[in-house]
């Protein structure tokens, strides 16, 4: 009972809202004359116990106007309790708005100072402490111009290394920290966990769940001034996450509704929340259209969909990694979602030996212990000349010829007969057209110039791409054109286009692949994201381990668990998950007859991986669906 | 008894922030302008120029050296009109802090008061040049000039915690104020002797106008060069601290509900 640092018992809080705003004299003296000075009572917080011991984190969560603040001043001092009271024990510091306390006209030495004594600090105490703040700030060479010439971001630094570098018992942080840039929030973060560890106490306040999940072990829910919930952050923030949702789907479902009572109808249907339907509807939505998207699986996002399984962002369709040379598909992506910085290095593992791939000079190294690219060239030009192959009449004579004995025994010739489930002798030559070996140290697998990974998973893209769109996942459209054809003009389809014409003239072929997840009680289990496994005797082709996707978030919160997802390649039959087209000869003349018939389908465009049977990387995707909105709005 | 212990000591704590801010508005003032100090001099210089003028040939007979009885009353007025137009906006100024951290609301209010204290010994310097320029006597009893401004500086003390905490509640107590700081201005002897008001008003500006007693006060010690006689002396003490026991009896009783209209 005496533990807690923070103890509020039965906290009410009162607020006289005035009607109307009364703050002058000449308003007070003709309302008090004409009896018209009403107060309405608004009780902000209504019986609100909280205890917090010393060095917990808590999270406060809840909509805009529940208490959330209103409970941070109380505790702060701002605000006195109506009723019930609060008591803290140690130093309170509150990380304080943007500016707030800072004097434009005054220069950042001074305002460093001023800052500090607004915090309770002496004199004697800031001075002793002050090249720390400016250390961490970063701020040396701007300490003598007015603070008026800084950024947001630099007075969000300042504003946070002065708050933050005097060890305060108690911090308090209200939605502060989502400014500055990505670097500086990073350290910011690593700050706090410090803190924390050095049993400071945390109460922050965020609308962001995830934040609030990352930073926090404990978590409080207001709701209208009531404590909704109050444990474990992770349940809170979970059940507060699913009750917002739930509240948005709701409204989104009303105004369905009320679109369809009024007749409404809808201008676009599109079919697939993938990538290639969200972007296209989006755009279609920002110039006006009205669009509702379906997709038959119960969430959005397609394949790139990504599940967070306690913090770990898990691919469930496969490891997806976002790599692109595009600038403006680039900077389209970063709009709607922040990038890690990722970059994909796969490790092969073949018997007990490893290797980097791509293949490059250290995985050469490792295969023959030769350390120049003159040397390794020569040596492969040598395994090469010695096979004598002119005309290669097979994958394995194809892949022979360039890349010599070695590393097609080793690395391609295993995998590639998994993946395919046939020989390699039996496989037609043109599935591998080259195999590029890189001469340099250089173990990034792909030449794009972008590559990342979204903070938080895909799925946060997805649904930030489809944040103003209609969506009803779980919906079939071939159910749903049953009752609602007449709910929509034209429909985009990024669905299988065989299914589309019910298979009329045969069915596509795929290749798919099957997961098989797991979690494990280990922190580390293969500590690279993506092992490929290259044997011919191991059946799957490669195990993912996704938390390495994100390795800055396990940097920042170390999980002492893992999951896993290993990878079997699978004859594709009609009905399972179709992943990658077959652009061999018969495929590919089934789909331009496929295609011919799309092209009499009125008011029906489609696209996307299953729409134009094409295998496309995440960044072409995008480029098509914003390429063929331009084409649908009638801009090109 | 605890209670003013536990003020004491919180005041106490934030005293490096009260001279913090003290130092920021005087920095502010004569930083970034182009005289800088010499500003809080040549202002009332200018002002008593022209008022010289106009005044001395109007009071010749009453007042030996006008600019310097003129001053020594305009100085009492100035600084009580600086001090307390700017506590009165110390609360509602501050607003956006005073909303995110618990700072003792008062203090922003001791340091307007302070600094506007601290800027009007400065411009004492005007009134030495001018003494200087028209070759008055210095008197002794003038280095006795800091029991006034003591008095002075409590009732400003007091009379800003009052507009202060009345402004966070009426904001257009300023333009009000504005209208009584220039009745004040004239209700003063500054410009002329006080005799010229005849006796009714005599007898109600020495009675009720607590400016009279500071303003009589210090031109005794440094125009007439005499101390003070006991009427005004110890009159201006009491009006000080019964001003301070008003106004801070008047923010003690509202300060916790400020937060609700800032």
């Amino acid at each position: 009972m005496e533990n807690y640092v923070v103890d509020v018992k039965d906290l009410t809080i009162r607020f006289n809202l005035s009607s109307e705003k009364v703050d002058n004299l000449k308003e007070y003296a003709i309302k008090l004359v004409k009896k018209e000075l009403m107060f309405q009572e608004f009780l902000a917080l209504k019986g609100v116990s909280l205890q917090v011991k010393k060095g917990e984190a808590w999270g406060l969560v809840g909509t805009n106007g529940s208490g959330k603040s209103t409970l941070l001043k109380t505790i702060s001092g701002i605000l006195k309790p109506y009723k019930g009271t609060v008591t803290t024990k140690g130093k309170i510091a509150p990380l304080i708005e943007l500016g707030a306390g800072f004097d434009g006209d005054l220069t950042a030495r001074e305002n460093i100072f001023l800052n500090g004594m607004v915090l309770g600090h002496s004199r004697k105490f800031m001075e002793e402490h002050f090249d720390e703040i400016v250390e961490f700030a970063n701020l040396k060479r701007f300490l003598d111009s007015p603070i008026k010439n800084f950024s947001s971001g630099m007075k969000a630094r300042l504003g946070f290394s002065v708050a933050t570098m005097v060890d305060p018992d108690i911090l308090i942080v209200d939605e502060v920290l989502e400014v500055g840039d990505f670097q500086f929030r990073r350290k910011c973060n690593e700050r706090m966990r410090q803190m924390l560890s050095g049993g400071t106490t945390l109460l922050f306040v965020s609308h962001n769940t995830d934040t609030v999940k990352r930073l926090c072990d404990h978590a409080l829910w207001l709701d209208n001034g009531v404590v909704r919930m109050a444990g474990p952050a992770e349940e809170v923030c979970d059940a507060y996450k699913e009750e917002q949702e739930a509240a948005i789907r709701a409204r989104k479902e009303k105004r369905r509704a009320k679109l369809r009572k009024q007749g409404k109808k809808y201008d676009y249907l599109i079919v697939g929340a993938g990538l290639y339907g969200s972007v296209f509807a989006r755009e279609l939505t920002r110039s006006g259209k009205r669009c509702l998207v379906i997709d038959k699986r119960d969430h959005i996002g397609g394949n790139i969909y990504t599940e967070d399984v306690d913090g770990i962002q898990v691919h469930k369709y496969g490891a997806h990694i976002f790599h692109t040379s595009n600038t403006e598909v680039w900077k389209y992506v970063n709009k709607l979602t922040e990038f890690n910085n990722y970059i994909n290095s796969p490790v092969a593992v073949y018997k007990d030996e490893l290797y980097n791939l791509p293949f490059n000079m250290n995985t050469f190294y490792k295969m023959w212990g030769l350390k120049k690219p003159q040397e390794v060239k020569e040596e492969i030009a040598r395994q090469i000349a010695d096979l004598n192959i002119t005309d290669p009449q097979n994958l394995e004579e194809q892949a022979l010829s360039l890349v010599g004995r070695d590393v097609y025994e080793k690395l391609v010739k295993g995998y590639t007969e998994k993946q395919w489930g046939r020989d390699c002798r039996d496989l037609p030559s043109f599935i591998i057209r080259r195999l590029p070996l890189r001469f340099t140290y250089d173990n990034n697998y792909f030449n794009d110039r972008y590559q990342g990974i979204p903070v938080g998973g895909y799925t946060n893209l997805a649904q930030k791409l489809l944040d103003n769109v209609d969506v009803m996942t779980g919906t079939d459209f071939f159910e749903y054109r049953k009752e609602n054809s007449h709910m929509y003009d034209k429909v985009i389809y990024t669905g299988m286009i065989d299914e589309y014409f019910d298979y009329c003239l045969g069915h596509l072929e795929y290749r798919t692949v099957r997961f098989e997840t797991e979690r494990l009680e280990e922190e580390n289990y293969q500590g690279n994201a993506v092992m490929n496994y290259t044997e011919r005797q191991i059946p799957y082709t490669r195990i993912i381990e996704h938390k390495h996707f994100a390795p800055e978030e396990e940097r920042e919160t170390p999980k002492p668990f893992t999951v896993i997802s290993r990878e079997y390649p699978q004859e594709w039959k009609p009905g399972m998950e179709p992943y990658y087209p077959v652009n061999d000869e018969k495929n590919s003349r089934l789909y331009e007859q496929y295609l011919e018939l799309a092209k009499k389908e009125k008011n029906v465009r489609f696209g996307g991986r299953l729409g134009s049977y094409r295998y496309y990387d995440m960044d072409k995707v995008i480029e098509a669906a914003l390429k063929d909105a331009e084409e649908e709005l009638g801009r090109r | 008894m605890n209670l003013f212990k536990y003020r004491i000591k919180t005041l106490l704590k934030y005293k490096d922030l009260i001279k913090e801010l003290v130092s920021r508005d005087l920095k502010l003032k004569y930083r970034r302008s182009f005289l800088g100090y010499v500003w809080s001099v040549l202002n009332p210089l200018l002002i008593m120029i022209v008022l010289t003028l106009v005044f001395s040939q109007m009071f010749r007979r009453d007042i030996v050296n006008f600019p310097v009885y003129y001053l020594t009353g305009r100085t009492m007025y100035d600084f009580l009109k600086g001090s307390t137009t700017s506590a009165m906006k110390s609360v509602t100024g501050n607003a956006a802090l005073l909303r995110k951290v618990y700072v003792p609301k008062y203090i922003f209010t001791l340091a307007k008061v302070t600094s506007a204290m601290v800027d009007m010994v400065f411009s004492l310097g005007a009134m030495v040049i001018v003494m200087v320029a028209t070759r008055a006597p210095f008197h002794w009893t003038a280095l006795l000039f800091p029991i006034v401004v003591i008095q002075v500086y409590i009732f400003c003390c007091g009379l800003g915690f009052f507009l202060a905490q009345l402004n966070v509640f009426f904001r257009d107590i300023q333009h009000i104020y504005a209208a009584v700081l220039t009745a004040w201005l004239y209700l003063t002897p500054i410009m002329y002797p006080i005799e010229r008001l005849g006796e009714t008003l005599t007898f109600i500006v020495k009675g009720l106008n607590p400016l009279y007693y500071y303003v009589a006060q210090f031109r005794d010690l440094i125009y007439y060069g005499q101390f003070p006689g006991p009427r005004v002396f110890w009159g201006g003490w009491l009006i000080a601290f019964v001003m301070l026991a008003i106004g801070v009896w008047s923010f003690q009783r509202s300060k916790d509900k400020f937060i609700l209209y800032i």
